[in-house]
């Protein structure tokens, strides 16, 4: 057991905390009010490499495993705890890693180094408006006609929206999501399929949501009116979708899970030093036992979660060294973003009372953390779905539903 | 054309962290973390620059034990292309003036190896002992044109340079016989953060490390009993000056009360 990490690992951190403290933590306010991350933020990250951090190096990607990805998210989640870097970075990273696996050569070619560029980012798009923890709900159909397939309905609740289908804005190309959609009904989650498709083609339209928090990414719906993508967008086989999402889930969770850890801490060290300076009844209110106690609870609960996300990315690694197997990894990374989420919530709720009224306002940034980390209550699978995986997989599964 | 750059750098203690003192004042070097002196970053970004525009290839020099280059490597993410380091305990103790001796002796054989040498770049200082004297002296030392506090580097041809240089109340421009060295200032030079890929591969690139034999440096200049600079003691400097605090309720009295101070003390504001 080591916590130490590698003099690399070490500088791939510092360069990402020079360009958190630099360009991202002075403008998170400015993220909330304008409903948008500047597109030269993007730009820079791009340029960075932050979109190609696990993709493999024959497709333009740097290569690193989820653990040296995990310390690259925990610097852009201290720049910008609003978490809408950190949604960017994720979500991409976790259903990119995905597409790259299951998909074929030529969507490797084609989807993949792009993404890794940076030219286009990738999405995640199960949910719908009738279907979000039952996705055998969903209705979104995918039908074989020639040497592609037709995919139509709708798809709801869904991050990226408005950065993936303007062109240029963002990324050169915009971007597209890693779809689920039923190509055989009759045979339920047997019968679902994953396809990338591109958000720009001109049958998808999108509607925005206005998003309670982490506003700087877009948040909406897309209607699918029979979009064609050649067969090469399907990822993985017919049939294998929902196997293959679930796998994908357990990435998204683990980098969650350190999402909500940091921004949690992020937001307890701010608090602390408002409270060092805060003076209320002759002395800092960082002096008051019931502060300082309160801080220890919450910071080590956190630090607990910091840990636990870890052992998360450390699972993903060893999944892909073929020394752990799925069931081990899903259970650790649901455990992960149980824990984490509710003890970010907690600690949140914590630094927002000594902060007073001013706690309670936009320009506050733990209270954009607070409404950053309460959207993972859901995405990505509700808690109570991670509570029935943790408890299948230590009860067995004879014992749930 | 190509130009063959000299970057002379230095790690320093981390300025983002406390500093730690000696008993005797200096700083504890060996307790801190260290990295790139931020001043030299411009001089990297400035040369990094010149060979966008140019070509050319960039060569970094320090003079710093085997442990520090950890802290140097950013210099290489940044896109110099390959580093000399000169490490020797026998350089430990060296002032200025032996440290600039040993550094143009470093400067001379890269430049007999590379057979033409343009530019030599350094910052204008280092943030932990602020002397900026070692570009200046190195000029003097390899006999060559020296600028220091250099702005911006406005053009360049095979065999001038011209540039902008920071004086006191303005700025010159002035045109100089290369080769020559320049101590960048100022802020023209906004240093580039490195991509993760120049991160990774910033630990493939060729550093070389030369002792002093092999550079041909004179063991009795350099080190503590080279220089001729003593520590007698380290202290923090006592501040004369006093503030003082205008107070009015009325915004346009205060304003014209503080130009009134301003003016008592014989400064005009245009």
């Amino acid at each position: 057991m080591d916590f130490t990490i590698t003099k690399e690992q070490e500088e791939l951190k510092a360069v990402v905390r020079e360009f958190a403290d630099k360009h991202v933590f002075p403008r998170v306010v400015e993220f909330e009010a304008n409903q948008e991350i500047p597109p030269e933020i993007v730009k820079e990250m791009a340029r960075l490499g932050l979109f190609g951090v696990v993709f493999p190096e024959e497709y333009e990607g740097l290569g690193l495993d989820p653990i040296t990805a995990g310390l690259v998210l925990e610097e852009l989640v201290r720049g910008d705890p609003e978490c809408s870097l950190a949604v960017a970075f994720l979500v991409h990273t976790s259903w990119g890693h995905i597409a790259c696996k299951y998909g074929s050569e030529e969507l490797k070619e084609d989807v993949i180094k792009r993404a890794a560029r940076g030219d286009l980012w990738i999405g995640i798009a199960t949910t719908e408006p009738g279907a979000g923890s039952d996705l055998t709900g969903i209705s979104v159909t995918a039908k074989k006609e020639g040497e592609g397939y037709v995919l139509t309905g709708e798809k709801a609740y869904i991050s990226g929206v408005k950065e993936a289908k303007e062109k240029g804005t963002w990324f050169k190309d915009g971007g597209g999501h890693v779809t689920l959609a039923y190509t055989d009904k009759t045979k339920g989650h047997r019968g679902m399929t994953l396809f990338f498709i591109p958000l720009t083609d001109p049958g998808i339209t999108v509607r925005l949501e206005k998003e309670f928090g982490r506003k700087g990414w877009s948040f909406g719906s897309f209607t699918i009116n029979e979009v064609k993508v050649p067969e090469f967008y399907r990822i993985g086989d017919e049939g294998k979708g929902f196997y293959i999402a679930m796998e994908g889930f357990d990435h998204a969770r683990a980098y969650i899970a350190l999402t909500c850890a940091v921004a949690g801490k992020r937001a307890l060290e701010i608090a602390a030093e408002y409270t060092k300076q805060r003076r209320a009844f002759g002395q800092p209110i960082a002096k008051f036992q019931g502060v300082q106690f309160q801080l220890a609870e919450h910071w080590s609960r956190l630090e607990a979660a910091h840990a636990l996300a870890y052992k998360a990315l450390w699972a993903l690694k060893m999944e892909q060294e073929g020394k752990l197997n799925r069931f081990e990894v899903t259970k650790i990374a649901a455990s992960a973003k149980l824990f984490a989420v509710e003890a970010a919530k907690a600690a949140l709720d914590g630094a927002m009372r000594w902060m007073g009224a001013f706690a309670y306002t936009e320009e506050n940034p733990v209270a954009l953390a607070w409404k950053a980390v309460k959207s993972y209550d859901w995405a990505e699978g509700s808690l109570d779905i991670m509570r029935l995986i943790v408890a299948r997989e230590v009860l067995g599964k004879e014992y749930i539903g | 054309m190509g130009l063959n750059i000299v970057v002379l750098v230095k790690p320093v203690p981390d300025p983002k962290e406390p500093p730690r003192f000696k008993p005797d004042g200096t700083l504890d070097r060996l307790a801190m973390k260290l990295a790139l002196n931020p001043y030299d970053k411009y001089a990297v970004e400035a040369a990094l620059q010149l060979k966008e525009a140019v070509g050319g290839t960039i060569l970094g020099v320090s003079m710093a034990p085997p442990h520090a280059l950890d802290a140097l490597r950013e210099a290489l993410a940044m896109g110099v292309d390959e580093f000399v380091l000169l490490a020797d305990k026998r350089l430990a103790g060296s002032d200025t003036l032996a440290t600039s001796y040993a550094l143009s002796m470093v400067v001379r054989k890269v430049w007999s190896n590379l057979g033409k040498l343009d530019l030599v770049l350094c910052g204008v200082e280092s943030s932990d002992s602020n002397t900026a004297h070692i570009g200046p002296q190195i000029a003097e030392w390899l006999g060559i044109p020296g600028v220091s506090y250099v702005d911006k580097i406005l053009e360049v041809s095979a065999e001038a340079v011209k540039v902008k240089k920071i004086i006191e109340g303005g700025s010159m421009t002035l045109l100089v016989k290369t080769p020559a060295v320049l101590s960048i200032a100022g802020t023209t030079y906004v240093p580039r953060i490195p991509t993760l890929r120049d991160v990774l591969s910033a630990r493939r690139k060729s550093v070389t490390t030369w002792n002093i034999d092999e550079v041909g440096i004179d063991p009795a200049r350099v080190g503590l009993l080279g220089s001729p600079t003593r520590v007698v003691r380290m202290w923090a400097a006592e501040v004369k000056r006093k503030g003082k605090v205008i107070s009015d309720q009325d915004p346009d009295r205060l304003v014209d009360e503080f130009l009134e101070e301003l003016r008592k003390d014989g400064i005009s504001l245009r």
